[in-house]
């Protein structure tokens, strides 16, 4: 009886699934040997995470106010890949639709009735303008949108951070390097978490429902998994693209409008916290689907927010980004070796 | 003409970082394989480099332990996408991710100051005397002699003038073909993949021991991606790559003069000058040449796994 080794064309969903907890299990014991070697007591740390964490409601309303921009970044960059665009610009997108959102909250007078819903507005806006022309690019010229997205990135980290020091700085002198507190705010919902955060569970059905129910949906699925198929069956893979860009970049957006105008008040140069990038790894632990975005931002929010519990012990975010790194690499990994099966014969 | 001939100094200096690391991405996008993780080699490289010239003030050991740095990370990126098949966009990210998180952490105990032993520029005799540009062209470090000149004709003659080179543009080109022919894809891949990310953070290494020269989280500030960027706009062409690097160093130096003399343009929108213009510079040609397409046309096999039985 001989056995060998076959490859599939995808994996099983829950092959998949359990090669994405055992890149988690894996990213995290690395990064647990590692720190071990460098003098930290891993397990003392992860227990410390938990009962942050979890062992009080300070710890949830934390993790909530997090998971509300990976909610939006990750849902953007899932968008992208159902019709096999990579949007890594969600990052720029964030402080495009920040951007628009403070200019909104800082000129326009009215009731914060009125303005509140015309910042969304012009988040979602400034998001989808911030992807325009690597959407037109990828389009009209193929053009990698990959890269023309993430060169975008920093253009709308100067240009906030240009924004924040100079033309927009806070007339009062007491805040350096940061816009005026904005005369609008999300109003909060539980202890320190805003009304964002249903928000980015409706946006996300919607989403949802979008791409499930509608022929438009099915039409980009399509087009997402076999453009060529979808052009013989004379689906406009074209302007499906363009919609489904520039909905990726309104998206992200939200994802700055919320943060500028729910967590943080004000516009200032690393509003973002690299909830652009983290949305990639959302994505891609979410496989794409936009239900699937709710827990993985949720765990992403648990991850980034153990940086910050564990600031006082001279770890930083720039370790939960490398330990991110580590998931998205054994995930990358897990995707593969979940193809393959063992058949007899 | 003395502000000229500065501009086209620090061109030059500027554009090494980007030379370098491009020319590691060429390596590895000739053999088929997309790097994307070139901005996270970078930052290792960089951190690598400042913290050696910091234990012992050798800047040629900090740029040699940091191309050995990128070498054993380009080997686990390679292995990974090379062997194990991974997603190379992916994985590419992650190793961005690792790198970048990585020399961040690494990097604190560094931050701020300035690399204790930098590499000196050589005046070049005789040449270095010649009026208007001699100055500029030949008083440089000893590094970019080595990116602009040693390496791209090394690597250009490599390439397109031997059998070897051949058979590595037929492992990116056709891996089935080549596989057939007897030529080791897999083995081919993995080795330039690798000797492409030690370049990678071997050009880090030159950011802070040569360019700004000492550390900060950010230092590395995008030229990863604008050398990817550079690749494809060079179409995959050693010499052209440098070319194109220089170009960008006039691009940053331009950058440095406006805040220099005080133009009336803020300083955070000079900065932004690079990443726009490397967007224009893959979006442009495109539309404008294209005859040249064919040409400049990436590797056919550039980022697909090969699998042998799936021939």
């Amino acid at each position: 009886m001989a056995y060998r080794i076959q490859r599939i064309p995808s994996a099983p969903p829950s092959v998949a699934f359990a090669a994405r907890g055992m890149a988690i299990v894996l990213a995290l014991v690395t990064a647990g040997i590692v720190l071990a070697a460098l003098g930290f007591n891993p397990l003392a740390l992860g227990w410390q995470v938990l009962r942050t964490t979890f062992g009080s409601s300070y710890g949830l309303e934390d993790v909530g106010l997090l998971v509300i921009p990976l909610i939006f970044t990750g849902l953007a960059v899932a968008v992208g890949q159902k019709i096999g665009a990579q949007n890594i610009g969600a990052e720029g997108q964030f402080y495009a639709g920040a951007f628009a959102a403070t200019g909104v909250a800082l000129f326009v007078p009215g009731p914060t009735a009125v303005i509140l819903p015309l910042m969304f507005v012009a988040g979602a806006i400034g998001g989808a303008i911030w992807i325009l022309v690597p959407t037109l690019a990828r389009a009209y010229a193929d053009v990698n949108e990959l890269i023309t997205t993430l060169l975008l990135n920093f253009v709308a980290t100067l240009m906030v951070y240009w924004v924040a020091t100079g033309p927009w700085l806070d007339p009062s002198g007491r805040a350096l390097a940061t816009t005026a507190r904005l005369p609008h705010e999300v109003p909060e919902f539980w202890g320190i978490v805003h009304w964002g955060l249903p928000v980015a569970g409706v946006v996300v059905l919607l989403v949802a429902a979008l791409f499930a129910f509608t022929r438009w949906g099915y039409e980009v699925r399509i087009a997402g998994s076999n453009p060529q198929a979808a052009r013989y069956a004379g689906m406009p893979f074209r302007r499906h693209l363009i919609v489904v860009m520039l909905l990726s970049g309104a998206i992200a957006g939200l994802a700055g409008m919320f943060e500028v105008a729910g967590t943080v008040h004000r516009l200032q140069g690393g509003i973002s916290n690299n909830f652009g990038y983290l949305g990639i790894m959302v994505a891609v632990l979410a496989r794409s689907s936009p239900i699937g975005v709710l827990p993985a931002a949720a765990l992403m929010a648990v991850i980034l927010n153990s940086g910050i519990v564990l600031q006082t012990q001279g770890i930083t975010v720039s370790t939960v980004l490398a330990i991110t790194g580590l998931i998205l690499f054994y995930t990358a990994i897990g995707d593969e070796l979940a193809r393959y099966r063992i058949v007899r014969g | 003409m003395d502000i000229i001939a500065g501009i086209i100094q620090t061109s030059i200096l500027a554009g090494g970082v980007l030379a370098l690391a491009a020319l590691g991405e060429v390596l590895a996008e000739r053999v088929g394989v997309v790097n994307l993780g070139v901005e996270g080699l970078m930052a290792l490289g960089a951190v690598t480099g400042i913290a050696t010239v910091v234990a012992t003030p050798n800047p040629m050991l900090g740029f040699a332990l940091a191309m050995v740095v990128g070498f054993f990370f380009g080997m686990v990126f390679a292995a990974t996408t090379v062997y194990l098949r991974a997603n190379q966009v992916l994985c590419g990210l992650a190793l961005t991710l690792m790198g970048t998180g990585m020399a961040a952490t690494i990097g604190r105990a560094y931050s701020g100051t300035p690399a204790p032993a930098t590499f000196p520029p050589i005046a070049i005799p005789y040449l270095s005397d010649i009026p208007l540009l001699g100055r500029a062209l030949f008083t440089q470090n000893i590094l970019v002699y080595l990116i602009y000149i040693i390496l791209p004709v090394a690597l250009h003659w490599l390439m397109f003038r031997t059998k070897h080179g051949l058979d590595m543009r037929a492992v990116g080109e056709n891996p089935a073909a080549a596989d057939a022919a007897g030529i080791p894809v897999q083995a081919m891949r993995f080795w330039y993949v690798s000797a492409g990310a030690a370049l990678a953070a071997g050009a880090g290494a030159y950011l802070t021991l040569a360019f700004v020269p000492s550390w900060s989280e950010g230092v590395v500030a995008g030229r990863g991606w604008i050398a990817v960027s550079l690749v494809i706009f060079a179409g995959y062409r050693p010499i052209n790559a440098v070319a194109a690097a220089l170009l960008f160093g006039l691009i940053t130096s331009l950058g440095f003069v406006g805040q220099a003399r005080n133009w009336p343009i803020p300083s955070p929108v000079l900065s932004m000058l690079p990443y726009l213009g490397t967007i224009a510079m893959i979006i442009v040609p495109v539309l404008a040449w294209q005859r040249m397409r064919r040409l400049m046309a990436a590797p056919a096999a550039l980022g697909e796994p090969y699998f042998r039985d799936v021939r």
